[in-house]
């Protein structure tokens, strides 16, 4: 008691002192963050991992009840769902027949080329543990980290569309940066038309496509996916499909279900062999063979 | 609110702010939205800080404040350290005007806290931008803005009729047995 009456004494002086000090720390902090980022990335990465994961247990029922709160308030539209889905069943079934039959062809003929498919793409399914916790950033935190081999990079879907990208490993948990988060980027290819474009988050539900060659050729409906450019994604995942906004740009409405992301599967990647030795592409002697026409 | 342990007191109230400050987080991180585009809530962490200061400095000290405000920064995604130290100097602030704000009414209180909120505000809003970092949407931001600082009297209310942390009256002995 007599310390604290002590302190009291010195207070002033002291206290401007200590919150001087915190300033300083918090600044320091700050501008540690905005010339080494990875580093002080990596930091919060670890400070997540040791606080959220003990946060879980009472995590999961909050979230359960909540969810739970929210099902029984669209019950009440439960019959005119139905109905909904009973006419989207039949719609679906039609599809399924085509797709079947398609894959049926397409396996014959790939059997005919032997194509092989890349073998490599396996994933591991992980549970959304928290989400960012403010409006101004998209992004999900993982219950599965380093110590299940997850590497920086790496795209992660939910069962049909491509959800985001890791971004922040730690042992016990990972972040995923959505793509609609605005600091994010994906390089996509628009089908039919072949157009190579990128997907640039801004927060909005649907990111609007940026840097097309050629707008005409691309319609709303076109099937938008990675075009695994820049090596970061694998080629071929399924963004979603192109919509026009009222003013006529073109967006990306995205083909994973944002509203409810439980589990998410991180596809495993190692990467797009480059070709190096493009001489020995042709022949073995390929080089020898082109100098004299070179030369000419 | 004269206490048989004042001593006792004072730490139990500067950990009941601590777990105070974890409930928001939790719920902040729970995840409910994972899609955009949802409700813009009041940074009720900040709310409930300058609150406290302006009542019992002595229950949120800076050093713990500023813990508390980096664990937030380093948990929600922001860059971390700017946010913290710009939220500590205004409930320093607004601790220094304490001692003038106890006889106040709670208008001059709220014009004080409000004046802050959106100064700190649009100034993290510069100090981003100066040094080049991703600065959130301004729409989004102005509206948080705005929702935080209506939200400030609800929050006044909560902590005055909830928690009892109260403006002490003059006469009443403090945490550390000084009369204030």
């Amino acid at each position: 008691m007599a310390k604290d009456r002590a302190q009291i004494d010195y207070g002033g002086p002291l206290r401007r002192l200590v919150l001087a000090l915190l300033v300083l720390v918090l600044t320091g902090t700050f501008l540690l963050w905005r010339i080494d980022s990875p580093r002080v990335e990596r930091f919060r990465a670890q400070v997540t991992d040791r606080i959220v994961p003990n946060m879980d247990w009472a995590m999961a029922p909050v979230t359960g009840t909540i969810n739970l709160f929210r099902d029984f308030q669209s019950y009440r539209r439960i019959a005119e769902q139905n109905t909904e889905l009973r006419r989207e069943l039949r719609q679906m079934q039609a599809w399924k027949e085509a797709a079947l039959q398609l894959e049926q062809e397409n396996a014959r003929l790939l059997d005919l080329n032997n194509v092989r498919l890349d073998p490599r793409l396996t994933y591991i399914t992980g549970v959304v543990l928290a989400d960012s916790g403010s409006p101004f950033r998209q992004s999900v935190l993982l219950n599965v980290g380093a110590r299940d081999g997850i590497v920086e990079g790496w795209a992660t879907m939910d069962g049909i569309g491509l959800v985001g990208r890791i971004s922040g490993v730690a042992q016990n948990t990972a972040r995923v940066i959505m793509v609609t988060d605005a600091s994010s980027r994906v390089p996509a290819i628009i089908q039919p038309s072949g157009q190579q474009a990128i997907v640039a988050g801004d927060n909005s539900a649907a990111p609007p496509i940026d840097f097309l060659e050629n707008p005409d050729l691309v319609r709303p409906g076109d099937r938008v996916i990675s075009s695994g450019d820049g090596g970061v994604f694998p080629a071929g995942l399924l963004i979603g499909q192109v919509a026009a906004d009222p003013s006529g740009r073109l967006r990306v409405r995205l083909a994973a279900d944002y509203e409810r992301l439980e589990f998410l599967r991180v596809l495993r990647h190692y990467g797009n062999e480059p070709v190096t030795d493009n001489n020995n592409v042709l022949a073995p002697g390929g080089a020898a063979l082109l100098t004299p026409e070179v030369a000419e | 609110m004269i206490d048989t342990a004042p001593s006792s007191r004072l730490w139990t109230m500067r950990i009941a702010f601590s777990a105070l400050t974890l409930l928001i987080l939790f719920l902040h991180l729970l995840p409910l939205q994972t899609a955009t585009g949802g409700l813009i809530w009041p940074d009720t962490l900040l709310l409930f800080a300058i609150a406290w200061s302006v009542r019992r400095p002595d229950f949120v000290p800076a050093p713990l404040l500023a813990a508390l405000f980096l664990l937030a920064d380093l948990l929600l995604q922001r860059p971390p350290g700017l946010w913290a130290a710009m939220a500590l100097i205004a409930c320093e602030q607004m601790k220094k005007q304490s001692r003038v704000l106890r006889d106040a009414s709670l208008a001059s209180e709220m014009v004080s806290a409000v004046l802050w909120i959106v100064g700190i505000g649009l100034a993290y809003r510069l100090v981003l931008a100066i040094l080049l970092i991703d600065v959130p949407p301004l729409g989004p931001a102005l509206i948080q803005i705005v929702v935080t600082a209506l939200t400030y009297p609800l929050i006044v209310g909560l902590t005055h009729a909830f928690m009892g942390v109260r403006k002490p009256a003059p006469g009443d002995i403090d945490g550390k047995g000084v009369r204030s």
